[in-house]
C-alpha cells in the first residue's frame, strides 16, 4: 500500500516542478519588482517594461504546479527512473572543468592561440588520447584557427595581455 | 527579343559566374563555422564589391547569402551545433541521423531540400514579386501580434515527451529574452547595472552554449568508451527517399516564401513553422526529433525558402526583409542603384539579369554543396575525442566574434551548463530558443497595436488577415493539444 505513493514522491518531476515553482516566485515577488524599472508613463499595463516578463513568471508558476499534479498522478516510468550510463571518474571532469575554466579566465591574459592550445591539451589529457602524434593536433590546429579567424575571417581575436 | 539580348549580353560573362561560385562556396563555409553568419560574411564582402560591376557584385552578395543559409545546417547535422541560427531546427531531426550514422543521408537531405527550396522562393520572386508585396505590406503590428501567436503555437510539437516541461523552457527563453534595455522606455530590465547585460543577451553565444557545449560536458561525465571505427557517414540518400519528402518540401519552400515576403519576419520562424507543418501531418510524427529525414528535409526548406523570398519586398519596394538584404540594399546604393518600383522602369535589364544569375545560384549550391558534403562529411567519422574538444574552440572563439567580448564567451560557457542540465532533466531546449526568438517580437508587436489602436483592443481583430491567423493558431492549438493527449493515453495504455 505504502509503495505507490512513495515511488510518485521519488519522481525527479516532483522536486523539478517545485524548485521551478520557489525559483518562478521568487522571480515575481522579488526579481521583477525590484530589478525591473517601472516606465514612468505607461497607458496600458500591457506596455509596461515588467508585463511580459511578469507574464512568463507567472506561467512557470502555473506550470511548475501542473508538473507537480503531473508527476504525483502518474506512476514513474521504467525509463524515467532508469539512472544514466556510467559515470567518468573525477579526474576526467575535473580536467574538463579546467579547460572550460582556461577559455573563460586565461583567454584575454593568454591570448586565443595559446588558450585554444592548452585547453585542448587539457581535453586530449583528460579522455586521455594515447596517441602521441595527435598532441600535436592539439597545437597546429588553434594555431590554424586563429590564424583563420583573424588574418582571413577578420575577426580580432585576442592576442594575450601577458605577451604585451 | 532584343530585350533578350541585352539581359544574357549583360548575365554571360565569366565574372558573374566566378562570383556566384565564390559567393556560394564561402557562404557554405562560413555558415558551416559555429558563430560566423551569413550576415558577417556577407558584411565583411561588401567592400570588396566596390570596384566589381554592379550585376556581379550583387550576384557575389546573393551567393554568400544562399550559401550561408544552407552552411549552417552541416555542423548542425554533424555537430549538434548550427553553423547560423536558421539551422537550429535542422539539428532536432539531422544529429540523431548522425549519431544512427546515417549523416551522409541527412547531409544530402538538407543539401536537396535546401536546393529545391531555393529554386521555388526564386521562382516566386522572379514570377508573383509584385503580388506577395502587396500582401506583405498589409501586415502591420496587430497582423504580426497573431502571426507571432500561432508561431508560438509550434513550442507543443517541438516540446519533446512532456509539453509542461516545453512550456517552463519556452517560459525562461521569453524571461531571458527581456534581459537588457526596455527598447520602448528605455527601462533596465534584469542587467543587475551590468553594462554587459544592456544591449540583451546576444544571440549566438545562447545558441551555441545551448546545443553544443552540452555535448562536450556530456561526453566527459560519462566514462571514456573506446572508438569504434565505423563509417558513421553511412550510405547516401535513395531516390525513393528523396521522393517521400517531396511534398514536405515543397510545403515548407512555400511556409518560406510566405514568411520570407513579410519584412522582418525572418528564417529562424519560417524553419520552425515548416518543421511543426510536417510533424502534425506526417504518419511518422513520434518518430520526429528522434531521426526523421522529413524534419530535416521540413526545416532546411523552410529556412531556404525564405531566401529568394526576403528579396521580394527589397526589389520591389526597396525595403529590406532582414539585416542582410538590408547590406545588399547598400550596395545596390553603393551602384548608384535605387531598389523599388523605379528600378523595375530604369534597369529592367539589369533586374531580369540579376534574375537569371539568381537561378542559376540554387544549381550553383547544388554542385558546391555535394562537393563540400564529401569533405564535410569525414567529420562523422572523427573521434569525439578529437573532435569535441575542436568544437568547443569554435564555440569559444565564434562566440567571441559576436561582440569581441569576453562576457560572450561567459554567457556561452552558462548556457552551456544550462543545455546539459536541461537535457539531463528531460526539457528540450528548442523551446527555450523559440520563447528566446518570439518573446521580444512578441512584445513589440502587442505594443506597437496597443499605441496606434489608443488602447481599442477592436484592432486586434481588424481585418482578414489578422483573423486568418487567429484560426490558424486556436486551430493548431487544439490539433498540437489533441494530439499530444492522444500520445499520452497511448504511451500509458
Amino acid at each position: 500500500m505504502t509503495d505507490a505513493p512513495r515511488s510518485r514522491w521519488a519522481n525527479p518531476d516532483v522536486w523539478l516542478g517545485a524548485f521551478w515553482l520557489l525559483a518562478a516566485l521568487a522571480f515575481v515577488l522579488y526579481l521583477v519588482p525590484n530589478h525591473i524599472d517601472e516606465a514612468p508613463m505607461v497607458e496600458n499595463p500591457m506596455q509596461s517594461p515588467r508585463w511580459l516578463p511578469s507574464l512568463a513568471g507567472w506561467l512557470i508558476v502555473a506550470l511548475s504546479l501542473g508538473l507537480i499534479a503531473d508527476a504525483l498522478t502518474r506512476p514513474l516510468s521504467a525509463a524515467a527512473s532508469e539512472t544514466a550510463g556510467e559515470r567518468s571518474g573525477a579526474g576526467r571532469v575535473l580536467l574538463m572543468l579546467i579547460a572550460l575554466g582556461t577559455y573563460w579566465l586565461l583567454l584575454e591574459l593568454l591570448g586565443a592561440i595559446a588558450t585554444g592550445i592548452l585547453a585542448t591539451l587539457i581535453l586530449f589529457a583528460a579522455h586521455p588520447v594515447r596517441t602521441v602524434w595527435l598532441y600535436g593536433l592539439a597545437i597546429a590546429l588553434p594555431w590554424l584557427v586563429c590564424l583563420l579567424f583573424i588574418h582571413v575571417l577578420n575577426v580580432p581575436l585576442p592576442s594575450g595581455t601577458l605577451w604585451d | 527579343m532584343e530585350g533578350m539580348q541585352e539581359v544574357l549580353a549583360l548575365f554571360l560573362s565569366v565574372d558573374n559566374f566566378v562570383a556566384i561560385g565564390v559567393g556560394v562556396l564561402i557562404g557554405v563555409v562560413v555558415g558551416a563555422i559555429p558563430g560566423l553568419t551569413a550576415t558577417m560574411a556577407v558584411a565583411l564582402a561588401l567592400p570588396f564589391t566596390f570596384s566589381l560591376e554592379p550585376i556581379t557584385a550583387i550576384l557575389l552578395l546573393v551567393g554568400i547569402y544562399k550559401g550561408g543559409m544552407y552552411g549552417g545546417s552541416i555542423t548542425a547535422i554533424l555537430i549538434h551545433t548550427p553553423g547560423s541560427p536558421a539551422s537550429a531546427c535542422t539539428l532536432l531531426d539531422g544529429y540523431p541521423l548522425t549519431q544512427q550514422g546515417k549523416a551522409g543521408k541527412a547531409l544530402q537531405m538538407a543539401l536537396y531540400s535546401s536546393c529545391i527550396a531555393d529554386l521555388l522562393s526564386n521562382l516566386a520572386l522572379i514570377l508573383f514579386a509584385s503580388y506577395l508585396a502587396k500582401i506583405a505590406l498589409n501586415f502591420g503590428p496587430p497582423e504580426f501580434f497573431w502571426l507571432i501567436c500561432f508561431s508560438l503555437t509550434i513550442i507543443v510539437s517541438v516540446a519533446g515527451d512532456s509539453a509542461i516541461k516545453g512550456l517552463i523552457a519556452a517560459s525562461l527563453g521569453v524571461i531571458v529574452s527581456c534581459i537588457g534595455m526596455d527598447m520602448v522606455y528605455g527601462s533596465q530590465r534584469l542587467t543587475f547595472d551590468n553594462f554587459n547585460l544592456m544591449d540583451r543577451v546576444a544571440f549566438i553565444p545562447l545558441l551555441i552554449g545551448l546545443f553544443a557545449v552540452p555535448e562536450v560536458i556530456d561526453f566527459y561525465l560519462k566514462k571514456a568508451a573506446p572508438h569504434v571505427r565505423a563509417s558513421n557517414t553511412g550510405k547516401g540518400l535513395t531516390g525513393g527517399e528523396l521522393k517521400r519528402s517531396l511534398k514536405t518540401i515543397v510545403r515548407g519552400s512555400l511556409i518560406g516564401v510566405i514568411i520570407g515576403a513579410i519584412p522582418g519576419t525572418g528564417a529562424t520562424a519560417a524553419s520552425f513553422i515548416s518543421y511543426s507543418d510536417a510533424k502534425r501531418r506526417s504518419p511518422n510524427r513520434a518518430n520526429f526529433g528522434k531521426g526523421e529525414l522529413d524534419g530535416v528535409a521540413a526545416a532546411e526548406s523552410g529556412n531556404n525558402g525564405v531566401a529568394g523570398a526576403t528579396l521580394i519586398p527589397l526589389l520591389s519596394l526597396g525595403i529590406p526583409g532582414d539585416v542582410i538584404t538590408a547590406i545588399i540594399l547598400g550596395a545596390f546604393m553603393i551602384h548608384g542603384l535605387t531598389p523599388g518600383p523605379v528600378l523595375f522602369q530604369e534597369n529592367l535589364t539589369l533586374v531580369y539579369a540579376l534574375f537569371c544569375g539568381i537561378m542559376l545560384s540554387s544549381a550553383v549550391l547544388l554542385v558546391v554543396g555535394r562537393g563540400v558534403i564529401r569533405y564535410f562529411s569525414l567529420v562523422a567519422d572523427i573521434p569525439k575525442e578529437i573532435l569535441l574538444p575542436i568544437v568547443l574552440m569554435f564555440c569559444v572563439y565564434g562566440s567571441f566574434a559576436v561582440n569581441n567580448s569576453l562576457f560572450d564567451v561567459g554567457l556561452m560557457l552558462l548556457f552551456g551548463v544550462v543545455g546539459y542540465l536541461f537535457n539531463r532533466t528531460g526539457f528540450a531546449t528548442a523551446p527555450f530558443l523559440l520563447g528566446f526568438i518570439l518573446g521580444p517580437m512578441f512584445e513589440d508587436n502587442l505594443r506597437r497595436t496597443l499605441l496606434i489602436g489608443h488602447g481599442d483592443p477592436m484592432i486586434f481583430f481588424r481585418g482578414p488577415i489578422t483573423w486568418l491567423f487567429i484560426v490558424l493558431t486556436v486551430l493548431s492549438l487544439f490539433f498540437a493539444l489533441r494530439r499530444y493527449w492522444l500520445d499520452r493515453r497511448q504511451a500509458a495504455a
